[in-house]
């Protein structure tokens, strides 16, 4: 699916006045859309490279995001109420809307969002290939070995971790294992009824929307994985699970935020998987002009 | 003579059959009541136990449900299909705004449903259709109690109507 598709697919959950305006994008910059913004009270606006461009139409209403969730929900809210608790929705093609409102609390504990105020709309894209500069390095001998991408926000770390796991699952270029993944905001698979919207691989099994250390140990005892994946660690009993994980033979695959190795070193969260020696390759990534380089260190 | 009796036994029985018509009438409003309200049992169970999406909900509750609660749950899974352009609500709406057989007071419960159902949690969905169930099945005894009271004065209008109108024409 090219992007200007995918601007095209991720639109149809817009209700039907603000899709028409949102066609009315002249070609040439529907495959460059991040994003499409709504807010209440404000015309409906494209996040492009450049920055926001509204797109000229009347303000938005409440109403009219009420209706983007029932179309994007199937008219089934209660289906996915978990993810809109969490503040955010997948609709089918793995675009995802993010959504703010007022939130209505419950032993406190957000129970539901009301008088939705804006949501954002993010075309989801796979880049297929990410993975390949980065293969022959964390491959040696052609299997994958345990391998942690470290980088700030921003800068591809989900991306290159898909693609990583969908290359192993299909063996292109490595031999092919059997992956289980714990994508716990649904951003690495998007799974919608079921189904990956994001190419993972034959070998992968997903299990979503779940804490990533329940996730993790409920892979390590349900699926017999040769590789877990896990995007984001962030709290120790995710670090935890990894540990469990390793001591049962499993390859690691995770992604953190930092820029170095020392950050890993001085934070307190990771320092256990520096010191356990949990992961043999580090991949740092670093903008370089429009596209991304990655740097492999060994760590052990 | 013949002519004018043959057309008195038929003025009488048009009568008659005016009066069965309309105690047959308060009949399968009851009928449609009580499938109503035994179609969003189905619904009520099903979300209880599955809280499928509504699209399979509806289905579902066509597959199980009889008379026109199964057809309003049919027509309206199939209407969802067209969202973007027609909000649940308004469709539910507008289906159960053809639910004639339902009476004015059985629309009125049935219709205000489409604001909660797909909308909210669950749980606040399943209360919405037990409270319209029981308010239906309270309607449905008392359908059937002015049913058994008004047909049977239904039939005998019919009847000495068209006696009376006999008696006149002859």
């Amino acid at each position: 699916m090219t992007a200007a598709e995918s601007y095209l697919q991720a639109i149809r959950v817009l209700p039907p006045r603000l899709r028409r305006e949102a066609l009315s994008l002249p070609e040439g910059d529907r495959g460059k859309v991040e994003e499409v913004r709504l807010r209440t009270g404000w015309p409906m606006t494209v996040l492009l490279e450049g920055g926001e461009r509204p797109l000229g139409g009347p303000p938005v209403e409440e109403e009219e995001l009420e209706r983007l969730v029932e179309i994007a929900s199937g008219a089934s809210l209660h289906t996915v109420l978990d993810q809109v608790r969490q503040g955010y929705l997948t609709v089918e093609g793995g675009h995802r809307i993010g959504l703010c409102g007022a939130a209505a609390l419950r032993e406190g504990e957000i129970h539901a969002l009301r008088f939705f105020s804006s949501a954002n709309l993010r075309i989801a894209r796979q880049v297929k290939g990410a993975a390949a500069p980065v293969l022959d390095r964390l491959c040696p001998g052609g299997r994958l070995g345990d391998t942690l991408i470290l980088a700030p926000p921003g800068l591809g770390k989900t991306t290159l971790l898909r693609d990583l796991v969908r290359s192993v699952s299909e063996g292109e270029r490595c031999l092919p294992l059997r992956v289980s993944l714990a994508d716990e905001r649904g951003e690495v698979a998007a799974l919608y009824n079921g189904r990956p919207q994001l190419e993972v691989g034959r070998r992968t099994d997903v299990v979503e929307g779940c804490p990533k250390a329940q996730g993790l140990m409920l892979l390590l005892r349900g699926m017999n994985p040769q590789v877990l994946a896990a995007d984001e660690i962030t709290a120790g009993p995710d670090v935890e699970a990894l540990t469990t994980a390793v001591g049962c033979g499993v390859t690691l695959l995770a992604t953190a935020h930092g820029e170095s190795r020392e950050d890993l070193l001085r934070r307190a969260v990771y320092r256990p998987l520096m010191e356990e020696g949990l992961f043999r390759f580090l991949v740092r990534i670093r903008r370089e002009g429009e596209g991304r380089a990655y740097l492999v260190e060994e760590l052990r | 003579m013949m002519l004018r009796m043959t057309g008195a036994v038929l003025v009488a029985a048009g009568a008659a059959w005016l009066g069965f018509q309309a105690a047959a009438g308060l009949r399968s409003r009851t009928r449609a009541i009580r499938d109503m309200a035994g179609g969003l049992a189905v619904l009520e169970r099903e979300l209880e136990l599955n809280a499928p999406p509504l699209s399979r909900l509806l289905a579902q509750g066509a597959a199980r449900s009889q008379g026109i609660a199964g057809a309003l749950f049919h027509a309206c899974a199939q209407g969802l299909d067209n969202l973007a352009q027609e909000s649940f609500a308004d469709l539910w709406r507008r289906l159960t705004g053809r639910l004639f057989q339902l009476g004015r007071e059985g629309q009125a419960v049935v219709a205000p449903l489409g604001d909660t159902l797909g909308r909210y949690d669950g749980e606040r969905q399943r209360e919405a259709l037990a409270a319209a169930r029981r308010r239906l099945e309270e309607l449905a005894a008392q359908t059937e109690e002015d049913s058994r009271r008004m047909g049977r004065v239904y039939q005998a209008l019919g009847l000495s109507g068209g006696a009376f109108l006999v008696i006149l024409l002859l």
